[in-house]
């Protein structure tokens, strides 16, 4: 009796894979989505790497509000919870749901390059934020430059935190990371031209609040005369400011973050608070993205940008409260 | 305790009760996912007149998304069965998926040797938990925990951190383009991931319904101490089953590798839970001696049509993880109820 149990559950696994060896798919995906112009409805499949990251989140706040706006708009959010595998099925599913275009934010490159390509080959526009994938099977990427970040804090340090020099910590993220290496070479570019500003310390803080104070704590103890820290991240320059302030030190020093996310916990509210001196923008490409694809479903062009660089913008104590409200931040 | 002193005719009439309920609740796992797949066919949402979740592609898609943790949770089904837990699936999945991109790519050995070697090692941190947990008494939790953290570590270092990417071709640092063949599907529908996940299953289930091994394996679940009383050789069985937990983890991790063209240190974390919950759902006690690897396939199976129905309909991604959550306490309350039937 137990065998024959045993031998329907293999059955209905079985069954499961025949029925799907024969409906075939007859229509042409390809064709249907070939179709674009106005006063029709576009589903939009949004692919999340992770939507436990902050940043993360608000590229995916980004790209709903801005499809809200736009007539015909319709789009669907799938989190691959930092899970390639998951985001391969992710992708999958919107396939199976005909999706008019894809907006995908790569956990990493390799392992989704299939998926993006089989969407692309099957006729959907692709557009890729912030991570690439490999190979040229997409219609257009949009991401930040880490460099011009970098080197914009740089010259903020420069010519207006410390015209006359002083000695700088800076608190890395995590190693072995691209935009790590990068925000770290753009500010040695940016200082460059100020030649009394001293690197002193340069430790990771893994991205993490919590190891930004860690380590400026150990930092602090050995270099107590700097003048500034240069956080690669806002949350590690929080971090360091609480560390700071546990030594006594946070009159005297400066902090500096990245990211600038409009947020109630994000960098912004922190410079309109006076913790931070000043962060720098490092945009989603949430609404670029629903700008392009407006461009590509709505208004039927063909020549789209293949990549976007995105810009950053300097927050300070002047401009904090506007670019808050700019940015959508509640 | 009891066992000792109860007359034989009894034992073999307890036995049979047992197993009675046994075989109504595999069935019921089997039911239950024909309900389910039900409910995702009325749920499903339509395109043209084409109902999407019928789809063969989809179809397809959801065995293929449930082949890693399927495989792993018929691994999983014998541990559990044996009273026991294996935390350490997800880690040996990331380092066998490492340990493939690695010997294949890198050092440039061919399927031949890299996949048998790949399978070996998961055979025996497999092994040597099974040994700690018989030998040293430790519970299988721990032991396996501390597996886990090993195995991720060792992945870590292997990798350098990184993935390391697979591309196929002739030349140096690329893999035969026949490893490519996990990544493909039989006439482009039945993906092949899903057919090894189906032959794993089906083998277990032959394994655990014909073999001494099988039977050893539910009395030390039932009782350890009686079983080992009467015979049974409980050291050499529990290096075996975590060994086949480890191996069948491996092979999940070959496949991974196949399937995303990558090996990355950090794959799998996470992937023991789904196990477990499929292995649950499938009606196996988490006390051990009483379950069915029938009921273990269901529940992947199960786990992978809820996944796809709530992506389907886009359900938002949290609320997707407390139907989950729900589906598996209800699951488990099952089970409770099972026990006070029996």
């Amino acid at each position: 009796m137990r065998t024959r149990t045993a031998i329907l559950a293999a059955v209905a696994a079985g069954a499961l894979l025949a029925s799907a060896a024969c409906s075939v798919e007859k229509d042409d995906p390809a064709a249907a989505n070939a179709a674009c112009g106005p006063d029709r409805q576009y589903l939009i499949g949004m692919s999340q790497a992770n939507n436990a990251e902050p940043y993360r989140q608000v590229m995916n706040n980004d790209v709903t509000t801005a499809a809200e706006a736009v007539k015909g708009f319709e789009v669907v959010v799938a989190d691959a919870a930092q899970d390639n595998s998951k985001q391969v099925a992710d992708v999958e599913n919107f396939l199976t749901q005909k999706i008019n275009l894809l907006i995908i934010s790569p956990n990493e490159a390799k392992p989704l390059t299939a998926v993006v390509k089989k969407a692309y080959d099957a006729g959907i526009p692709v557009i890729v934020l912030d991570r690439k994938v490999e190979g040229d099977a997409y219609t257009a990427f949009i991401g930040g430059d880490n460099v011009a970040i970098g080197k914009a804090a740089g010259e903020f340090y420069a010519t207006r935190l410390l015209p006359d020099g002083g000695k700088v910590i800076e608190i890395a993220g995590l190693p072995g990371s691209t935009p790590a290496a990068e925000r770290a070479q753009g500010f040695r570019d940016g200082i460059a031209a100020n030649p009394k500003i001293q690197i002193v310390a340069s430790q990771p803080g893994d991205w993490l609040r919590e190891k930004g104070q860690s380590v400026a704590d150990a930092l602090l103890k050995a270099h107590p005369d700097a003048a500034a820290i240069y956080a690669h991240n806002d949350p590690m320059a929080e971090g360091a400011y609480l560390a700071a302030k546990a030594a006594g030190l946070d009159k005297k020093i400066k902090f500096t973050g990245i990211d600038a996310l409009p947020v109630p916990s994000g960098g912004i509210k922190a410079v309109e608070e006076g913790r931070l001196a000043a962060t720098f923008q490092y945009a989603t490409g949430g609404r670029e993205a629903v700008d392009l694809a407006k461009k590509i479903l709505i208004d039927c062009s063909k020549d789209v940008p293949r990549s976007t660089t995105l810009g950053t913008q300097q927050i300070t104590a002047e401009n904090a409260k506007d670019v808050y409200a700019k940015l959508g931040g509640s | 305790m009891t066992l000792l002193k109860t007359p034989p005719a009894l034992a073999r009439l307890t036995g049979g009760r047992r197993e009675l309920v046994d075989r109504l609740f595999a069935v019921q796992s089997l039911v239950a996912l024909l309900v389910v797949f039900i409910v995702a066919i009325l749920a499903s949402p339509t395109r043209d007149g084409e109902i999407l979740f019928l789809t063969a592609g989809n179809l397809g898609n959801i065995v293929r998304a449930v082949s890693e943790i399927g495989i792993i949770a018929v691994g999983m089904t014998f541990v559990v069965l044996l009273g026991g837990i294996d935390l350490s699936v997800g880690a040996i999945l990331g380092l066998s998926a490492v340990g493939t991109a690695t010997l294949m790519v890198d050092s440039g050995y061919g399927i031949a040797p890299t996949v048998p070697a790949v399978l070996a090692i998961g055979a025996v941190i497999g092994a040597l938990q099974g040994y700690a947990t018989a030998r040293l008494g430790i519970q299988s939790f721990i032991v396996t925990l501390a597996g886990l953290q090993v195995a991720r570590g060792l992945a870590r270092i292997w990798s350098g951190g990184l993935g390391i990417p697979i591309a196929y071709g002739d030349g140096p640092l690329q893999a035969p383009p026949a490893f490519e063949i996990l990544n493909g599907s039989i006439n482009g529908v039945v993906p092949v991931p899903a057919v090894l996940f189906l032959a794993v299953g089906v083998a277990a289930i032959v394994v655990l319904r014909t073999t001494a091994f099988a039977r050893h394996v539910y009395a030390i679940g039932g009782n350890e101490k009686a079983a080992r009383l009467s015979g049974v050789p409980v050291t050499r069985v529990k290096v075996a089953v975590f060994a086949v937990c480890g191996l069948l983890a491996a092979v999940a991790g070959v496949i991974h590798a196949g399937q995303l063209n990558q090996g990355s240190p950090n794959d799998g974390a996470g992937y023991e839970l789904d196990a477990i919950a499929a292995v649950v759902i499938g009606g196996t006690s988490l006390s051990g001696g009483s379950g069915s690897m029938g009921g273990t396939l269901a529940g992947a199976l199960m786990l992978g049509v809820l996944n796809n129905i709530l992506a389907l309909n886009n359900i938002d991604a949290n609320v997707q993880l407390l139907i989950k959550g729900l589906v598996i306490v209800a699951a488990a309350g099952l089970q409770r109820l099972r026990r006070g039937v029996a």
